[in-house]
């Protein structure tokens, strides 16, 4: 018991990090969970957009910027360039185009005016692009036809209706599992972090000279006194880990009451193990107190970068991935992913994300291995 | 006298091996860590060509116009829309589910038939693309009708046996394919992931604040033996003070100097093309890092750790308004309340490094280096009110 008080003392002293390391975790996931519902039926991804006007709002014009509103976001700026430039720099807009003064009254002459336009060049400003250019190529050819405005508008809003029947094959609500994956991924940032760095402040604390010797002459046999500090060391990562898990019912939500989320869990809970591994090989290789800190921030940091923890997976570029398949991080944050497109469970599809936790497990063993060896040499 | 502890405490500074982590070698670890997951980011979200597979059933090798559009969007060019592969449906099926393929369509009595997997921007452009492929033959309809009538009306009914449809349908299909008077402007400056390392440059700048006042503790009285030492002896505190900020000034310059080495070499950041502006924008942004280090130093009556968790909490909650953690949030902080990022110092740093990368025009820079001045000013005015005229009863 005394050394689980002793323990309990030093964890209220360092309780502050560990706040910051989940408030992080809460607002990160918070901002990075959007709310996008998926069903069976298609819904068109919109992208954003910001239509400048130079024109009266009529005719052509008119007709042109509903077609653009009905089939993307528009979004609100304040009118000025800067504001204009910030955003598309930023991504709040994929495409901004600017309609030029008198565009409705030179087309319906049959003077197609220049339209300039700004992109980001991803998927969805290539859609806004494909958007404008379906418009004005389907008004050309009206145009052509010597129609009145009134026709001309009329015949293209029509054509513009055509609409293809499209069929959905899956039936998972993805965009609800990938947020829980987006939650659990950061979780390797702050639970490796968090974890690492209490353990290894108090397993240095115990290693300090003075009480070191005061421990060993003390009545208590240091097998007893090892057992006692990894249990309440276990105990912590335990409570860590639970603490984390409530949160993510809380962040997510429904989609956590699934087989999918109880994988999740238990996905997290053998990173956990792994995570106190880690832990106790650096708290009992690392002398200097104050380097515990810069020591941490690298490993956490390092592992969530290379492993795709803050930036998905499927973003980073081969090489890193390649090297991160030394990290046990990789294979939690590849399995968090693998669940999300999980269809059906069954064994078969359950084969890598099991085959996934036992290599998190071998890491696991091979750390304690590794702790064992540096620790007997030291004592002696 | 000024010196000699400039030396001695330059000496003191690259002695303590935790400082010069943190002020030198971490922003260069966290840069490697940015570039190493971020530099493929923009690329990848660029637009690919979107992998298709169309059903090779007998209607469709009979419908020209559908054959040779699709052709037309899959061949190798640099507006290429489709990576098309022609299939037979037990096998498109298969690739679907596999991922191998965003859609399959189908063509069967004269409508093509769209078959995806999940929702997204992909598969709303397939959908849009094959409406419009779709509603050609609508259009061409149209306008051989309306071209006929047209063409009745002027020439009368005697003539109607020499009109040529396959001109017509020809010529709305020529029509179909101009090119539509469209100029993209976009300008060349429009990579976002910058944005990461000017916060780490500010982020830099501002630990730069740790050197300060590590410095300045052992001028102070109240910090330990050395500045109870250095407090009786008979030189002037103003001219200790002035050599221990001068010297930490110089550690910090030394320090940001290497970042910017390694980010313009091996981390090929583009910080823009005036580079006496970039530079005079660091040595600013390091002043303001290090009067912070020295007016906290001279507040704060705590030890020298809390004082260094505290510096290090200040720099890391500004640089997250700044978007270190997320590009967004500064955009997001800067639309609605652009009074938060005027008074944090990591922002204002990396607004200025973004507005030299992004804008021709400078008055959004000079606007930064202005606030960054006067926060300084601030800062120095509340370092030399607390330092005034010290008188300790009992330490």
């Amino acid at each position: 018991m005394i050394v689980f008080k002793t323990f309990l003392r030093i964890v209220k002293k360092c309780i502050f990090p560990i706040i910051l390391y989940t408030v992080i975790l809460v607002l990160f996931s918070s901002i990075n969970i959007s709310t996008e519902d998926n069903n069976m039926n298609f819904t068109a991804s919109k992208p954003d957009i910001y239509i400048i006007n130079n024109d009266k709002y009529e005719g052509i014009t008119k007709s042109l910027i509903d077609y653009m509103s009905a089939n993307s976001n528009i979004i609100e700026l304040k009118d000025t360039k800067e504001a204009i430039d910030d955003a598309i720099f930023y991504r709040d807009v994929n495409f901004i185009m600017e309609i030029p003064v008198n565009f409705n009254e030179e087309y319906l002459k049959g003077q197609e005016l220049e339209i300039k336009i700004e992109t980001t060049g991803d998927y969805p400003s290539v859609q806004a692009k494909n958007l404008l250019n379906r418009y004005l190529s389907t008004a050309r050819i009206y145009q052509h036809l010597n129609l009145n405005e009134e026709d001309l508008i009329k015949k293209v809003n029509a054509t513009l209706e055509n609409k293809v029947n499209i069929e959905i094959t899956s039936g998972l609500d993805t965009s609800a599992l990938t947020k829980t994956a987006t939650y659990y991924n950061f979780l390797n940032y702050a639970f490796l972090a968090g974890s690492i760095y209490v353990i290894c402040l108090v397993l240095s604390s115990f290693k300090n000279e003075n009480i070191k010797k005061r421990t060993l002459i003390s009545s208590m046999k240091i097998n007893r006194f090892n057992r006692n500090l990894l249990l309440s060391n276990s105990l912590f990562a335990f409570i860590l880990w639970l603490i984390y898990v409530i949160l993510s019912f809380i962040l997510v939500g429904e989609s956590m009451f699934s087989m999918h989320g109880l994988i999740y869990i238990i996905n997290s809970f053998v990173f956990a193990i792994c995570t106190l591994c880690i832990a106790f090989l650096l708290g009992n290789t690392i002398k200097n107190k104050d380097a515990i800190n810069g020591i941490i921030n690298v490993i956490a940091l390092g592992s969530s970068f290379l492993c795709g923890a803050f930036v998905p997976m499927e973003y980073l570029p081969k090489s890193v991935l390649n090297m991160a398949h030394i990290l046990p991080s990789y294979y939690y944050i590849k399995n968090n992913n693998l669940i999300s497109t999980l269809e059906t469970i069954n064994l078969i599809n359950l084969k890598q994300i099991i085959l996934n936790m036992l290599i998190l497990l071998i890491f696991a063993s091979i750390f304690i291995v590794i702790t064992n060896i540096i620790t007997r040499k030291t004592r002696n | 006298m000024f010196k000699h502890n400039l030396k001695y405490n330059l000496k003191t500074l690259y002695k303590n091996k935790t400082l010069i982590f943190w002020t030198y070698l971490f922003p260069i670890i966290l840069g490697t860590f940015f570039y190493l997951a971020f530099h493929d980011i923009e690329k990848n979200e660029t637009f690919k060509a979107i992998p298709i597979a169309i059903i090779e059933n007998e209607e469709w090798q009979k419908n020209n116009i559908w054959q040779s559009t699709i052709k037309s969007l899959s061949e190798e060019k640099d507006n290429k829309v489709f990576n098309t592969t022609y299939k037979n449906i037990t096998e498109a099926k298969k690739d679907l589910e596999k991922g191998d393929i965003i859609g399959y369509v189908l063509l069967e009595e004269n409508t093509p038939k769209i078959t995806i997997k999940t929702n997204g921007t992909s598969a709303t452009i397939l959908k849009s693309i094959i409406e419009e492929i779709n509603s050609k033959i609508n259009i061409i309809e149209d306008y051989i009708e309306l071209k006929v009538k047209e063409k009745i009306s002027i020439e009368g009914y005697e003539n109607i046996d020499k009109i040529n449809y396959e001109e017509i349908a020809r010529e709305a299909l020529g029509m179909l394919e101009i090119e539509n008077n469209i100029k993209d402007i976009t300008s060349d400056n429009m990579s976002y992931t910058m944005i990461e390392y000017y916060t780490l440059i500010a982020m830099a700048a501002l630990y730069g604040g740790i050197l300060g006042m590590v410095s300045l503790n052992k001028c102070l009285a109240n910090m330990g033996s050395i500045g109870k030492r250095v407090s009786i002896s008979p030189t002037k505190k103003g001219t200790i003070i002035l050599s221990s900020a001068v010297s930490s000034y110089i550690a910090q310059i030394i320090g940001i100097a290497l970042l910017f080495l390694y980010t313009i070499f091996v981390l090929k950041v583009d910080y823009g093309t005036n580079l006496a502006l970039v530079i005079l924008l660091a040595l600013i942004g390091s002043l303001t890092g290090l009067s912070m280090g020295i007016a906290l130093s001279s507040i704060l009556k705590t030890n020298e750790n809390t004082k260094l968790g505290i510096i290090i909490a200040i720099t890391m909650a500004g640089c997250f308004l700044s978007g270190m953690m997320g590009i967004t949030m500064k955009y997001v902080i800067d639309k609605n309340v652009p009074i938060i990022n005027m008074l944090n110092p990591a922002a204002l740093i990396t607004d200025g490094f973004y507005s030299l990368y992004r804008y021709d025009t400078l008055n959004r820079y000079w606007i930064n280096i202005i606030s960054l001045l006067i926060i300084t000013s601030i800062l120095i005015l509340i370092s030399i009110k607390a330092l005034r005229r010290n008188k300790y009863d009992s330490i």
